[in-house]
């Protein structure tokens, strides 16, 4: 039983980052390889906050989704520049240059060694010490992200978005500032992703730079493709096939660096193939053509 | 002034390789317009092949680099032909070849991990004392001397080919309008996969200069394969030279950066000249 919850906590912060990452990709049709960027912000802050700080965990996620908020606004506005090849390009770099930063900066962030002894959430003097709890935290915050993009998805607001991923030019033919809703979006996939991170620095109670590398923004991805673009369901079956996959290859009884890797050759391969026979996903709605 | 003559010459060390990977990555795009994320895997194949053979089964250097340049270059040709020439052949968007480049260099990375463990591992032969060679106050090794050398003459041999052979004309006919090029007979996914033979082969190549210059790790690939193609674009992506030129101007960046502040920020530092270019000269210092 524990270990279910934990694969659960782990499914619902993967749930997060999916969601969210779907919004920029799958509703905006802008590929950004920089999710776990703003992963790693917000799991950063929220350890700095707490263990140097001794700020309250709700107080750092907002602290979180803030910081990552206006890095990815002022990220956002150069990118908004760019376009496909080269938005990938420069998304990728961006979580390049992120991750050096969580390595290097080690006055802050303790570099490769990470910081250790993240404290758990407090709510009015109750402290979510149990994994059973948590989960319901992690619960909470899923639903809440989750209710902010089925809500963007049914507003006008999603429908521009989608219409930028189908034909772009169109839009800026009928007078849409293209460029804002892109940043728009950018920026709350972004803060989205952030809160997922402080979620994983608590519970793990340990952050190294090691888990925000690009390889982990590619897993995202991954997570995003496999369920299919545009579809928010999708992406929790795609968050919950691929949160199961290094378990289940534990299980059949590969040695934990082996399972890590083999892991990474499944879903770099589910990507290749997907994209060859099934361009949409499993229950896509979207034809990536 | 003591050690600017060193950093010149680091310069032109990490410029001649990214020269190199940067040559191949511009090959491919050229003609098939699209960022193959997966050329930085090859290098890491040709690495790792390379330590294969020279290594573990210690073949002779010669023979161990020809046959690892020649796997990497068939390992590209089967990429183009198992998985891009069937997206290009669907007419899919750039979106599909990215995600489908992004799986393929974490499949790679991960093989390679699984195959000869995530360790940090070198080609070049620590009882062998490399030749050192003095130039202005500036140390040269001589893995060194023959990546800069290496790299110029493949830069030369490629833009001879390009301009003066059949096959070169074919390239460019393909790279300027692939469905003409189809139309006036020409093979166009032979000749893509030839150019995904030849460009794979220079990763490999690259791959196994940079096992001996500092070392082989299966994530290296990335990290190459983003100043390639950082130097591919600020010099002009799809010119030859252009990428040359920026392949140098990076490696002068950098290590200059590097003098100045830390050696930590070199990543940074490329993808903040990168940045600078595509904001104010997007199409790079040469034009195509």
């Amino acid at each position: 039983m524990p270990y279910l919850i934990h694969i659960a906590i782990l499914f619902f912060i993967y749930a997060i980052l999916g969601v969210s990452l779907n919004l920029v990709v799958g509703y905006a049709g802008l590929l950004s390889v920089a999710h776990a960027a703003f992963y790693g912000i917000g799991a950063y802050v929220t350890a700095i906050a707490l263990t140097q700080y001794g700020i309250n965990f709700f107080v750092s996620v907002l602290l979180g989704m803030l910081l990552s908020g206006i890095v990815s606004l002022l990220v956002g506005m150069v990118f908004s520049k760019f376009r496909d090849d080269y938005y990938a390009l420069a998304s990728l770099g961006f979580n390049v240059i992120v991750f050096s930063i969580f390595l290097n900066w080690e006055s802050m962030t303790k570099g490769p060694l990470g910081i250790p002894g993240v404290g758990k959430p407090t709510v009015f003097g109750y402290e979510i010490a149990s994994n059973g709890t948590f989960l319901l935290l992690a619960i909470a915050l899923f639903a809440l992200v989750y209710m902010v993009a089925t809500k963007i998805d049914g507003s006008s607001f999603g429908r521009v978005l989608k219409a930028i991923r189908e034909d772009e030019q169109a839009l800026e033919v009928f007078g849409y500032r293209v460029e804002y809703f892109k940043l728009a979006i950018f920026v709350i996939g972004a803060a989205m992703a952030s809160v997922a991170g402080s979620l994983f620095a608590s519970y793990i109670t340990y952050v190294d730079p090691s888990s925000f590398s690009l390889n982990e923004s590619i897993f995202i991805l991954a997570i995003v493709i496999m369920g299919g673009l545009g579809s928010i369901r999708g992406t929790l079956a795609g968050a919950l096939f691929l949160v199961l996959l290094p378990e289940a290859l534990r299980f059949v009884g590969l040695p934990t660096d082996i399972a890590a890797q083999s892991r990474q050759v499944i879903y770099g391969a589910i990507l290749v193939l997907l994209m060859v026979y099934r361009p949409r996903g499993f229950v896509g709605e979207y034809e990536l053509k | 002034m003591g050690i600017l003559p060193q950093i010149i010459a680091n310069s032109i060390i990490a410029g001649a390789i990214y020269a190199l990977i940067a040559l191949g990555f511009n090959l491919i795009y050229r003609t098939t317009k699209f960022f193959n994320l997966a050329h930085g895997a090859l290098t890491v194949v040709g690495g790792y092949a390379m330590f294969f053979l020279y290594k573990q089964l210690e073949w002779n250097i010669y023979a161990s680099a020809l046959v690892s340049v020649l796997f990497t270059g068939g390992a590209g040709y089967m990429l183009d032909k198992l998985v891009f020439r069937r997206l290009r052949n669907r007419g899919a968007s750039q979106m599909v070849f990215l995600i489908a480049a992004l799986g393929l260099l974490t499949v790679i990375q991960a093989i390679i991990a699984i195959l000869f463990t995530s360790q940090f591992q070198t080609l070049a032969d620590s009882a062998m004392q490399q030749q050192i060679y003095d130039i202005f106050g500036g140390i040269i090794t001589q893995t060194q001397a023959i990546i800069a050398i290496l790299g110029v003459m493949i830069l030369v041999g490629i833009t001879w080919m390009l301009k003066y052979t059949m096959f070169g004309r074919a390239i460019n006919a393909v790279s300027d309008d692939e469905e003409v090029a189809k139309m006036v007979g020409i093979h166009t996914n032979k000749i893509i996969g030839w150019v995904f033979f030849i460009g794979s082969a220079i990763a490999g190549l690259s791959g196994i200069l940079v096992g001996f210059d500092t070392g082989l790790e299966p994530t290296m690939g990335m990290s190459l394969l983003m100043k390639g193609v950082i130097a591919a674009i600020i010099g002009g992506i799809g010119t030859m030279h252009g990428a040359f030129a920026g392949a140098f101007l990076l490696g002068f960046a950098e290590n200059f950066g590097v003098w100045q502040f830390s050696g930590e920020w070199k990543d940074a530092i490329a993808f903040i000249i990168l940045i600078i270019f595509l904001l104010f000269r997007p199409k790079g210092i040469f034009k195509r």
